[in-house]
């Protein structure tokens, strides 16, 4: 970092925190502190939606994805504007007329409170084991990068967001997502236009794009239904909805965002612009990585991008196991820039002989370099102990560390930096809602006055944002469980998604039968992940699934009073 | 902020009058979208 990155970062935080500050302003009654007094226009809480989808990891790994992988993850987002209608035209209009706080609550006027009390438990369970990740997984990065240590890049993120969030509420929080958005769209418009005028001379753009297609690294539509692979169209569309409907219409830390809305209108197209938007950013994201690819065809790339690794790998123990991958991957990167060249070449002069050759020369470096980097991380693993060794986190920003223009670094980490405190801001403000409302106000203090609650939603909101940063200091001490975390965030999502499905739409099933559904599905879901290679994306559509099943079963076996 | 938010009317869409239209309007954008991404995957493959 240089001291133009270091001027661009500081501003950028520094304008973030005084801008939520500034619009967090008159956040004087539990209703404005919560739900913003219901005065938000639909752009201010679309772009809130998708700041707050958008973690860091997320922006980081993306692009390192489709290095990697290609752009088929774009495919996972594909059932998200299905989702997005049907929550316009169910649960808005709904959660909007039952004068609701959180989505919780709307169960209790639905169902009853046992019901209500296990859907948030889950929610406070979920979100709470997610809430310090989202600042750690980041700071974790940059620490490796830069060698700045996480634990105080965890504390200043923190701190910054416990300041706007904490004096201004959800206004605060929506006005700085919005802010966080737009600086995040800079930065990606920003690196995908410096990566391109960085190809070398005679490497058009169409160029890059045939280079980058010829190893699949623009397969965004994959149309073969498989149930074992976690992206192609099917898994998308359908596994994606239910994905999308669970998490835009079940978690706290979105529903949050639209219950600001002004009115019904104004929510729907919040949620309709975030369905059209947010498919073509992350296209850019993993176009970004494609393009990031494309780069390193002609600037050779580290065997591992991760700096740890590839240090470990030239110390004294390892260097000589190391010496023969990295000659073999010296001269695979030269015989694949000649190929590159040579069909770049072709590809104009119209020689399909050429051509043909240049591909076929090509693919097989390819090919090469792919064995030599699984060669590589297999050696780091057997020396580290360390298993299932990843790097894709770490290429992006290998790459914009050692070749972007001053300026732009600080920008692009602003960017990092952006997207975590979005994402945790939002989390710990819907954290601190269901502490509140449906825990405190409905367990412990139901009657007391709007200035008591005021306070009480301002301390639990200090607590949550402690508490993400405690939970991201000692994260590193969990290992491997930072992945059990992550997997088990995405357990507990069908059954909420099966739970709110009987509360709108099955109007015989009982409070009693939503809570046995509930408890069931949950047990569906994690027999699905013990005793079977079904990938996650499905884990939503079989725990809804269950939950309405087993709702109607036990509602038809145990009828109760009608409810509304 | 309406006192009785149980008759909160649901006010037509800024464009297109109607909401069912609004909804297939962004269900024919996500086709048409998938539509695209297929061209470009199959082009450059």
């Amino acid at each position: 970092m240089r001291p133009l990155d270091w001027v661009v970062l500081g501003g950028t935080l520094t304008a973030i925190v005084l801008y939520g500050l500034y619009k967090g302003r008159g956040s004087d009654t539990m209703n404005k502190y919560l739900l913003a007094g219901r005065t938000m226009p639909w752009y201010a809480m679309a772009l809130s939606i998708m700041a707050t989808q958008a973690s860091a990891i997320t922006f980081i790994s993306t692009t390192g994805q489709a290095y990697v992988d290609g752009m088929r993850f774009v495919q996972f987002y594909f059932g998200m504007p299905i989702a997005m209608v049907i929550l316009s035209a169910t649960a808005v209009p709904l959660f909007h007329r039952a004068n609701v706080y959180t989505a919780y609550e709307f169960l209790e006027k639905r169902f009853d409170t046992k019901t209500r009390a296990l859907a948030s438990i889950v929610f406070l369970i979920q979100r709470g084991l997610a809430v310090g990740l989202s600042l750690y997984a980041p700071a974790i990065v940059l620490a490796v990068i830069f060698g700045w240590p996480d634990r105080i890049t965890t504390l200043v993120m923190g701190a910054l967001i416990t300041i706007y969030t904490v004096t201004g509420g959800i206004k605060a929080v929506t006005w700085t997502d919005v802010q966080q958005m737009i600086i995040i769209l800079c930065g990606l418009i920003v690196a995908f236009f410096m990566i391109v005028h960085m190809l070398p001379r005679g490497i058009s753009f169409t160029d890059a794009l045939y280079l980058a297609g010829a190893t699949g690294k623009l397969n965004a539509v994959d149309l073969k239904f498989d149930l074992d692979n976690r992206y192609n169209l099917w898994s998308g569309l359908i596994g994606g909805c239910f994905l999308a409907l669970s998490y835009f219409g079940c978690d706290q830390s979105q529903v949050q965002r639209y219950l600001t809305g002004k009115s019904i209108a104004q929510s729907k197209l919040s949620l309709l612009f975030t369905a059209t938007a947010k498919i073509p950013m992350q296209f850019l994201i993993l176009f970004v990585g494609a393009m990031v690819f494309v780069f390193f065809l002609f600037e050779r790339p580290p065997l591992l991008f991760q700096s740890v690794a590839m240090h470990d790998l030239q110390s004294p123990g390892l260097r000589e196991q190391f010496a023969p991958i990295g000659r073999r991957f010296e001269q695979a990167f030269e015989q694949r820039k000649q190929a590159a060249l040579g069909m770049a070449e072709a590809r104009r002069s119209r020689d399909a002989g050429k051509r043909a050759t240049s591909l076929a020369q090509y693919l097989v470096a390819q090919e090469q370099i792919n064995d030599l980097r699984a060669s590589g991380a297999k050696l780091y693993e057997q020396a580290s102990g360390e298993k299932g060794f990843n790097d894709t986190n770490y290429i992006f920003l290998s790459f914009v560390t050692r070749y972007l223009p001053a300026g732009v670094v600080g920008l692009l980490i602003a960017v990092i930096f952006a997207a975590a405190m979005s994402s945790s801001s939002g989390e710990v403000n819907s954290l601190a809602t269901v502490t509140v409302i449906d825990v405190y106000r409905r367990h412990v203090r139901p009657d007391a006055t709007d200035r008591h609650y005021l306070w009480v939603s301002r301390l639990a909101t200090a607590f949550w944002a402690s508490y993400a940063v405690f939970f991201a200091q000692y994260a590193k001490k969990l290992g491997s469980l930072i992945e059990a975390v992550n997997l088990l965030g995405s357990l507990f999502y069908g059954s909420l998604l099966g739970v709110f499905v009987l509360a709108f739409w099955f109007r015989r099933v009982t409070g009693t039968g939503a809570f046995i559904g509930m408890l069931v599905g949950e047990a569906a879901i994690f027999a699905a992940f013990s005793f079977t290679s079904i990938s996650f994306l499905w884990y939503n559509v079989i725990g809804c699934v269950v939950v309405i099943a087993t709702g109607v079963a036990v509602s038809w076996m145990r009828p109760g009073p009608r409810t509304a | 902020m309406p006192t009785d938010r149980a008759q909160l009317p649901d006010e037509p869409p800024p464009f297109l009058r109607t909401w069912p239209r609004v909804y297939a309007a962004v269900l024919i954008y996500l086709a048409s979208l998938i539509a695209l991404f297929y061209v470009f995957t199959r082009m450059f493959s």
